[in-house]
């Protein structure tokens, strides 16, 4: 019978399994990272990339498992580690600006101050796009119209209202003077590709998106960055101005980083910042951030945890100013 | 000739050592999961979407694998037909009347290689028409704004009312639950959960993949339970293994017809490949049947719906893919898939992930091929798989979809939301309720909701801009022309029956 | 079934109302639950009061099964954490091909030999950590 066969088969291939098993055989308390996602996004690429790396450095015993663990945008993954592994210094958790965006909202069920933040490893960097026939060109001409004539714009970007690419254009637009920051007209799209693709079919007028995506419209010229939300220019793009170097100083990184519970000792923390240094500073890392369009950038420690309580401080602010929050 | 050039890239792509491989495996096993009772293209591609995340496969390869899959329960859908008067899935419902009676004359041979050839044709009618005609309607995308977008959905859920069923307020409540279920989660417009009971799992909204497997597959055994256990271990005489090729020849004109008329209605957004196989079937019988034939072995009734549900499946690939709009249940499914892989189908897919589009177009040439070659040898193999009693396979399914789930999520949640719709699915299907629509609702709902606010959005608020563009004023005419056609056609329907019913009386 | 799903749809429509945004969003989140619940209430209401079909339900015995194979399907995603992987799968694989007729050392067989060999798949083939032992055992 040919049914009989196929048990047959799969018996025999689980006992080859079982025997790799044994001789295989991981440390009980291997480390884990887990991404509060789905597989494929920014958070599963963080810890399957570190995970990879840190075992071709020898940083970590053995493989880094690497559990997807989806819900709430990360809050199912925040609220676990708070109430079951606070003290668990061998799990890390992936992290970016909108798992900060969301806790500053109060969107998860735990402070910001339940986990210790260990460091940022590289970044995207939120540009200004306009067509590349459109009659605004350059930063300063966009303020113009953004303090005086607010309502003539329709911007938009590829988060939400109050998300992240909204709130970096906000930022902007604050630094230039605008009074009321709700005049301002924002569209959410899917991703910045729609948002760009959207922009060149007239729909609208402005996108604020991280740059990454996007780069491929600025290679064929479809359209103009205004400017760079970063300390330096982008690496692959020289000759695009930061806002800084125009006047306006705000930065927009959309940056990827590591969390830690919340009860993890000081010497247990350290030793993760200097594992997760050593790995910023090796060529694996460098090549493969890179290669997925981020920016290495490292903050960590101590630098990293105030950075993360600034942000999160801007974030509400803002919030609170355009009424997303109370 | 730029299409020719891309689809030779297409090719390239495909022609990996790996890409070959899972193309083999997946017709494989589609044609496994195809032949099975009860089991069909969308429980199969829902049950291998989770395996090739396992796997970690790049898009192209995932896609080529499913697509793979898709196209093999095309072919394996009518061995069950065929042979047993038990259509392996919805499309080959169509096969068993004449395909059975064929079977019974000892012509089974002749059957099976009749639907092997007339499923090639079909399907690479459909391959050709992809490859010609998709590029001309991803040219149209960047016009399409959100008011647009609107209008193209509006279309698809009144297209949807041509779906199989017999009620069409059923049809029409169907995608309305589908379109409430995907309200659920955080509007990702305002950032305010919405019907989340303030449970942290459902803030993602409702996985359309933990939907559709509790949908199909468990729903699937508590239709089973229902049925007394049938002794399916008789023998069945397949009769001679040589099949005549004069019999397959007459009916080269039946599976031309066919394909056309499946290819068209696949294209449709909301009709499939039943609806194909369907119409094939019905055009077939009403241009040939001067003797009286079909329905009792006729060779051009297996033919034509066969050539029709196949053709339908790839015509099924260009809404799908240039529009984001999926023409069938097994689209709908894949459309789940590519959006879970991040791969946003749509008019920009050929533009930004050509390699991904020709890859797969190349990927259905082969897989056509490779299908018709695995297949007639390997008649004999299914026939015994069919033995498999239901109390060994059931189980084994439910196994399989419980840990391809909670193998991706970690979530408990997600299984009992699976056990859930698994109910919901029962409790539609025993009521005569399509599910197909309430998934398209739940897929398409999302952007359905988002494209009108983006409009609204960009217009201030203003209603106007939903009837502002040619595009979308193009696509309200059309939704209004189908919904003419098809109450039309169900007036003088019921007419016809009606008339029937007199002479019978 | 209509009634359940009117009753769905009035409360839908109803508890949209209650999300409301301040800023940002022209239509706002109410606004296309309410566009979704109100077909639904006038849908339902039309098949409760003029239906189609008939239904046929199983006979009790029948229902039976299903409320068992049910409770099976239920206790497997209580008991898959703390009785670990393989062995919640084989009292699923097992107890399932029980209630759809298979004989009982048959089925018993089958849960003993697919459950490992899934665990095997999964966790060691595909790299999806799947626990071997639950929480019951530490």
């Amino acid at each position: 019978m040919f049914f009989q066969r196929l048990i047959s088969a799969k018996l025999g291939a689980a006992m080859v399994t079982a025997t790799a098993l044994t001789l295989t055989a991981a440390p009980a308390t291997a480390t884990e990272c887990i991404a509060p996602s789905n597989p494929g996004g920014g958070w599963d690429f963080t810890c399957r990339t570190i995970g990879r790396i840190l075992t071709e450095l020898d940083l970590v015993d053995g493989n880094v498992q690497v559990t997807n663990m989806p819900g709430g945008v990360g809050a199912v993954t925040f609220a676990m580690v708070a109430s079951e592994r606070p003290a668990d210094a061998e799990l890390i958790v992936a992290t970016s600006t909108v798992g900060i965006t969301q806790i500053a909202q109060g969107r998860y069920p735990a402070p910001l101050d339940s986990m210790r933040y260990l460091a940022m490893l590289g970044a995207d960097v939120g540009v200004i796009a306009v067509d590349d026939e459109s009659p605004i060109q350059s930063l300063a001409e966009l303020n113009e119209i953004m303090v005086n004539d607010p309502t003539s714009i329709v911007t938009a970007g590829s988060s939400g209202a109050g998300g992240w690419d909204h709130i970096r254009l906000l930022m902007v637009a604050d630094a230039a003077g605008l009074e009321n920051l709700s005049d301002l007209r924002w569209v959410q799209f899917d991703g910045g590709t729609d948002a760009v693709t959207q922009m060149m079919g007239g729909q609208i007028d402005v996108v604020s998106t991280d740059m990454g995506e996007i780069a491929g419209f600025v290679e064929s010229g479809d359209i103009r960055i205004l400017a760079a939300l970063s300390d330096e220019p982008i690496p692959a793009f020289p000759d695009i101005p930061t806002a800084a170097s125009q006047g306006i100083d705000v930065t927009g990184y959309n940056w990827r980083g590591l969390y830690t519970g919340g009860e993890v000792t000081d010497e247990e923390y350290a030793a993760w910042v200097e594992k997760l240094e050593t790995l910023y500073n090796s060529e694996e890392w460098q090549t493969a951030a890179t290669e997925s369009g981020l920016v290495p950038i490292w903050r960590g420690g101590d630098e990293f945890e105030t950075f993360v309580r600034e942000q999160a401080q801007i974030m509400e602010d803002i919030s609170r100013d355009i009424g997303i929050i109370q | 000739m730029e299409t020719l050039s891309l689809l030779a890239g297409g090719f390239a792509v495909a022609m990996t050592p790996l890409n070959i491989g899972l193309l083999l495996m997946g017709c494989f096993v589609g044609t496994l999961l195809g032949a099975l009772p009860g089991l069909g293209p969308v429980n199969g591609v829902a049950v291998l979407i989770p395996l090739t995340f396992a796997f970690g496969f790049d898009p192209t390869s995932s896609m080529i694998l499913l697509s793979a899959v898709y196209f093999g329960c095309m072919y394996g859908g009518r061995i069950s037909s065929i042979l047993l008067n038990i259509p392996g899935d919805e499309p080959a419902i169509m096969t068993t009347l004449d395909g059975y009676p064929m079977a019974v004359q000892g012509q089974a041979a002749n059957a099976l290689a009749i639907s092997g050839v007339a499923s090639f044709v079909g399907a690479t009618i459909a391959v050709i028409g992809l490859s010609l005609f998709a590029p001309l309607l991803a040219r149209a995308a960047i016009h399409f704004g959100p008011a647009d977008y609107f209008a193209l959905y509006i279309l698809a859920f009144a297209t949807i009312g041509g779906i199989a069923g017999v009620d069409p307020r059923k049809t029409l409540l169907s995608a309305l639950i589908g379109l409430l279920l995907a309200t659920v989660g955080i509007d990702p417009i305002s950032g305010v959960p919405r019907y989340t009971f303030e449970n942290y799992h459902l803030f993602d909204g409702i996985e359309p993949i933990v939907a559709l497997v509790g949908l199909f597959a468990i729903s699937e055994i508590l239709m089973l339970l229902e049925k007394t256990v049938k002794d399916r271990t008789k023998a069945i005489p397949v009769g001679s293994w040589l099949p005549q090729w004069g019999v397959i020849w007459k009916t080269r004109w039946a599976m031309l017809r066919g394909s056309g008329v499946g290819f068209v209605a696949g294209v449709l957004p909301g009709a499939g490949a039943s609806l194909g196989s369907f119409m094939a079937y019905v055009t077939e019988k009403q241009t040939s049947n001067k003797k009286g034939t079909f329905g009792k072995g006729d060779p051009r009734g297996v033919a034509a719906p066969e050539s029709g549900n196949n053709a339908a499946a790839g015509g099924a690939l260009i809404p799908m893919l240039s529009l984001g709009v999926p023409g069938s249940g097994t689209t709908a499914v894949l459309l789940a898939m590519l959006i879970s892989l991040n791969v946003q189908p749509g008019p920009l897919l050929f533009e930004r992930q050509p390699e991904l589009v020709w890859g797969l177009v190349a990927s259905l040439y082969m897989a056509n091929i490779a299908l018709l070659v695995l297949n007639l040898p390997m008649i004999g193999v299914f026939t015994r798989l069919m033995m498999t009693p239901t109390w060994a396979l059931m189980p084994i399914v439910a196994a399989v979809t419980f840990v391809g789930v909670y193998g991706i999520s970690n979530s408990v949640f997600d299984l009992e939301m699976m056990v859930f719709f698994g109910v919901l699915g029962y409790l539609l299907r025993k009521l005569d309720v399509s599910l197909v629509p309430l998934v398209l609702g739940l897929l398409l709902g999302g952007d359905m909701e988002r494209n009108l606010r983006r409009a609204m959005s960009i217009s201030d608020g203003d209603w106007g801009i939903l009837i502002a563009s040619p595009i979308s004023i193009t696509l309200y005419i059309m939704t209004a022309g189908f919904l003419i056609l098809s109450v039309w056609l169900a007036v003088r329907d019921h007419k016809q029956a009606q008339a029937e019913r007199m002479t019978e009386g | 079934m209509g009634v359940v799903i009117f009753v769905v749809a009035a409360l839908y429509t109803w508890q949209a109302g209650d999300y409301v945004i301040t800023f940002g969003d022209v239509l706002g989140p109410s606004v296309f639950p309410v566009i979704v619940g109100i077909p639904m209430m006038i849908l339902s209401a039309s098949l409760v009061v003029f239906p189609t079909g008939q239904a046929e339900w199983p006979a009790p015995q029948r229902m039976w099964r299903q409320a068992a194979a049910l409770a099976v399907l239920v206790g497997y995603t209580i008991l898959l954490q703390p009785l670990g992987f393989p062995l919640a799968t084989f009292a699923l694989i097992a107890l399932i091909g029980i209630i759809l007729g298979g004989a009982a050392w048959k089925a018993t067989l089958l849960g003993a030999l697919m459950a490992p060999a899934l665990w095997a798949l999964f966790d060691q083939v595909l790299g999806l950590p799947l626990d071997f032992l639950g929480t019951l055992f530490g």
